[in-house]
């Protein structure tokens, strides 16, 4: 849930990477912290298993600067993709200004990622959001792969995308896409929040 | 006494008052989701965000296994280190639920914070305002400041 203080004017929004195991929701972060200023942004803290699998969440702070007169802050979050920690997964998810899905572009990984955008829905109408409104924006990861391993943004977008989400290719090892990503979601949430005021 | 610094002014006094009667040493007032309200003592080697995360985290978790316990909402955790000690909760308040997070060192002890803890509830209570349901007002060009600032962080990336 955002935080706005208008005697600081300062504005603090979470952000939750969402998706299935492995399609690259801790390296978006990643990403994003090994290459903003370090005065940017705060310590990434991953709660990790010792195979350096999400066990309960990543965390990044960011400090996107002053909009509009307010000391704009996002805080990125990503759950743990795996089934098993289910229950976790809900609870990071609590108090989300919105979501990135991050989709494992791989065709083998379609059901995976059908199942996580289904428990997505579950987890949020079970939180009382309703998904018409809040931001989420869908990123496509794992384009770089060959591409007889990988579905096309079209046809990904036909499969997964039918709420018409905004979408985006990435390759989030090499960065391709990150900021893209980060970007419309940031901005669908600004827009949000001026809109409806924070809850 | 280092200086506390505050986002909402309201909690200024009762937190002032909290940590000079229970000699703590870093105390951090939240959101259930981690946002920070007021803190005192953190320093870099500390840092605030992270402890942030991690309390909310750890209510947010401790409050799930209560509803499967069917247990009402646990009270409180201590954690008795060597050096430290740590209380964590979460209590109500006119703006909703709010999380207090505090370390401890040998000249203070569970149960002295454990009972201005009570008393800072109280505290918070009487001074909170309810929630002002005010939008923040973007300029139409938002997109602009928030690209530039975007670039900024990306190095040129979008």
């Amino acid at each position: 849930m955002s935080l706005v203080n208008f005697t600081s004017r300062e504005i603090t929004c979470k952000i939750v990477y969402y998706g299935p195991g492995r399609s690259g929701k801790t390296t978006n972060l990643q990403y994003i912290y090994g290459n903003v200023p370090e005065e940017r942004r705060g310590k990434m803290v991953s709660l990790a298993t010792t195979t350096e699998r999400t066990l309960f969440f990543d965390f990044l702070p960011l400090d996107l600067g002053s909009i509009s007169g307010f000391t704009t802050r996002f805080q990125l979050y990503t759950v743990p993709g795996q089934i098993y920690y289910a229950a976790t997964r809900k609870l990071v998810l609590q108090g989300a200004d919105g979501v990135v899905f991050v989709v494992d572009s791989q065709a083998r990984q379609l059901d995976e990622n059908i199942n996580s955008l289904r428990d997505l829905q579950e987890n949020l109408i079970g939180e009382g959001v309703d998904i018409r409104t809040l931001p989420i924006v869908l990123q496509y990861n794992k384009q770089d792969l060959p591409k007889d391993l990988i579905l096309t943004q079209e046809e990904l977008d036909q499969v997964i995308n039918f709420r018409g989400y905004p979408s985006f290719t990435a390759d989030a090892r090499g960065g391709k896409g990150v900021f893209e990503t980060l970007k419309r979601v940031s901005e669908e949430v600004l827009r949000g929040l001026a809109a409806k005021g924070p809850a | 006494m280092k200086a506390i610094k505050t986002v909402e002014p309201w909690a200024l006094e009762p937190l002032e008052k909290f940590l000079a009667e229970a000699s703590a040493r870093l105390c951090l007032l939240t959101t259930p989701t981690g946002q920070v309200i007021a803190q005192y003592g953190f320093s870099r080697a500390v840092d605030v965000i992270s402890a942030a995360a991690l309390g909310a985290g750890i209510i947010s978790s401790s409050r799930e296994m209560a509803v499967m316990l069917e247990e009402p909402a646990f009270d409180a955790l201590n954690h008795q280190g060597e050096r430290h000690g740590i209380f964590l909760a979460e209590f109500s308040s006119p703006r909703g639920g709010l999380v207090v997070l505090i370390v401890y060192g040998p000249e203070s002890s569970p149960g002295l914070v454990q009972l201005f803890f009570e008393e800072f509830v109280r505290d918070i209570d009487a001074s909170c305002p309810p929630p002002a349901h005010q939008a923040p007002v973007l300029a139409a060009d938002f997109e602009k400041e928030l690209n530039d600032n975007l670039r900024t962080l990306s190095g040129g990336d979008v």
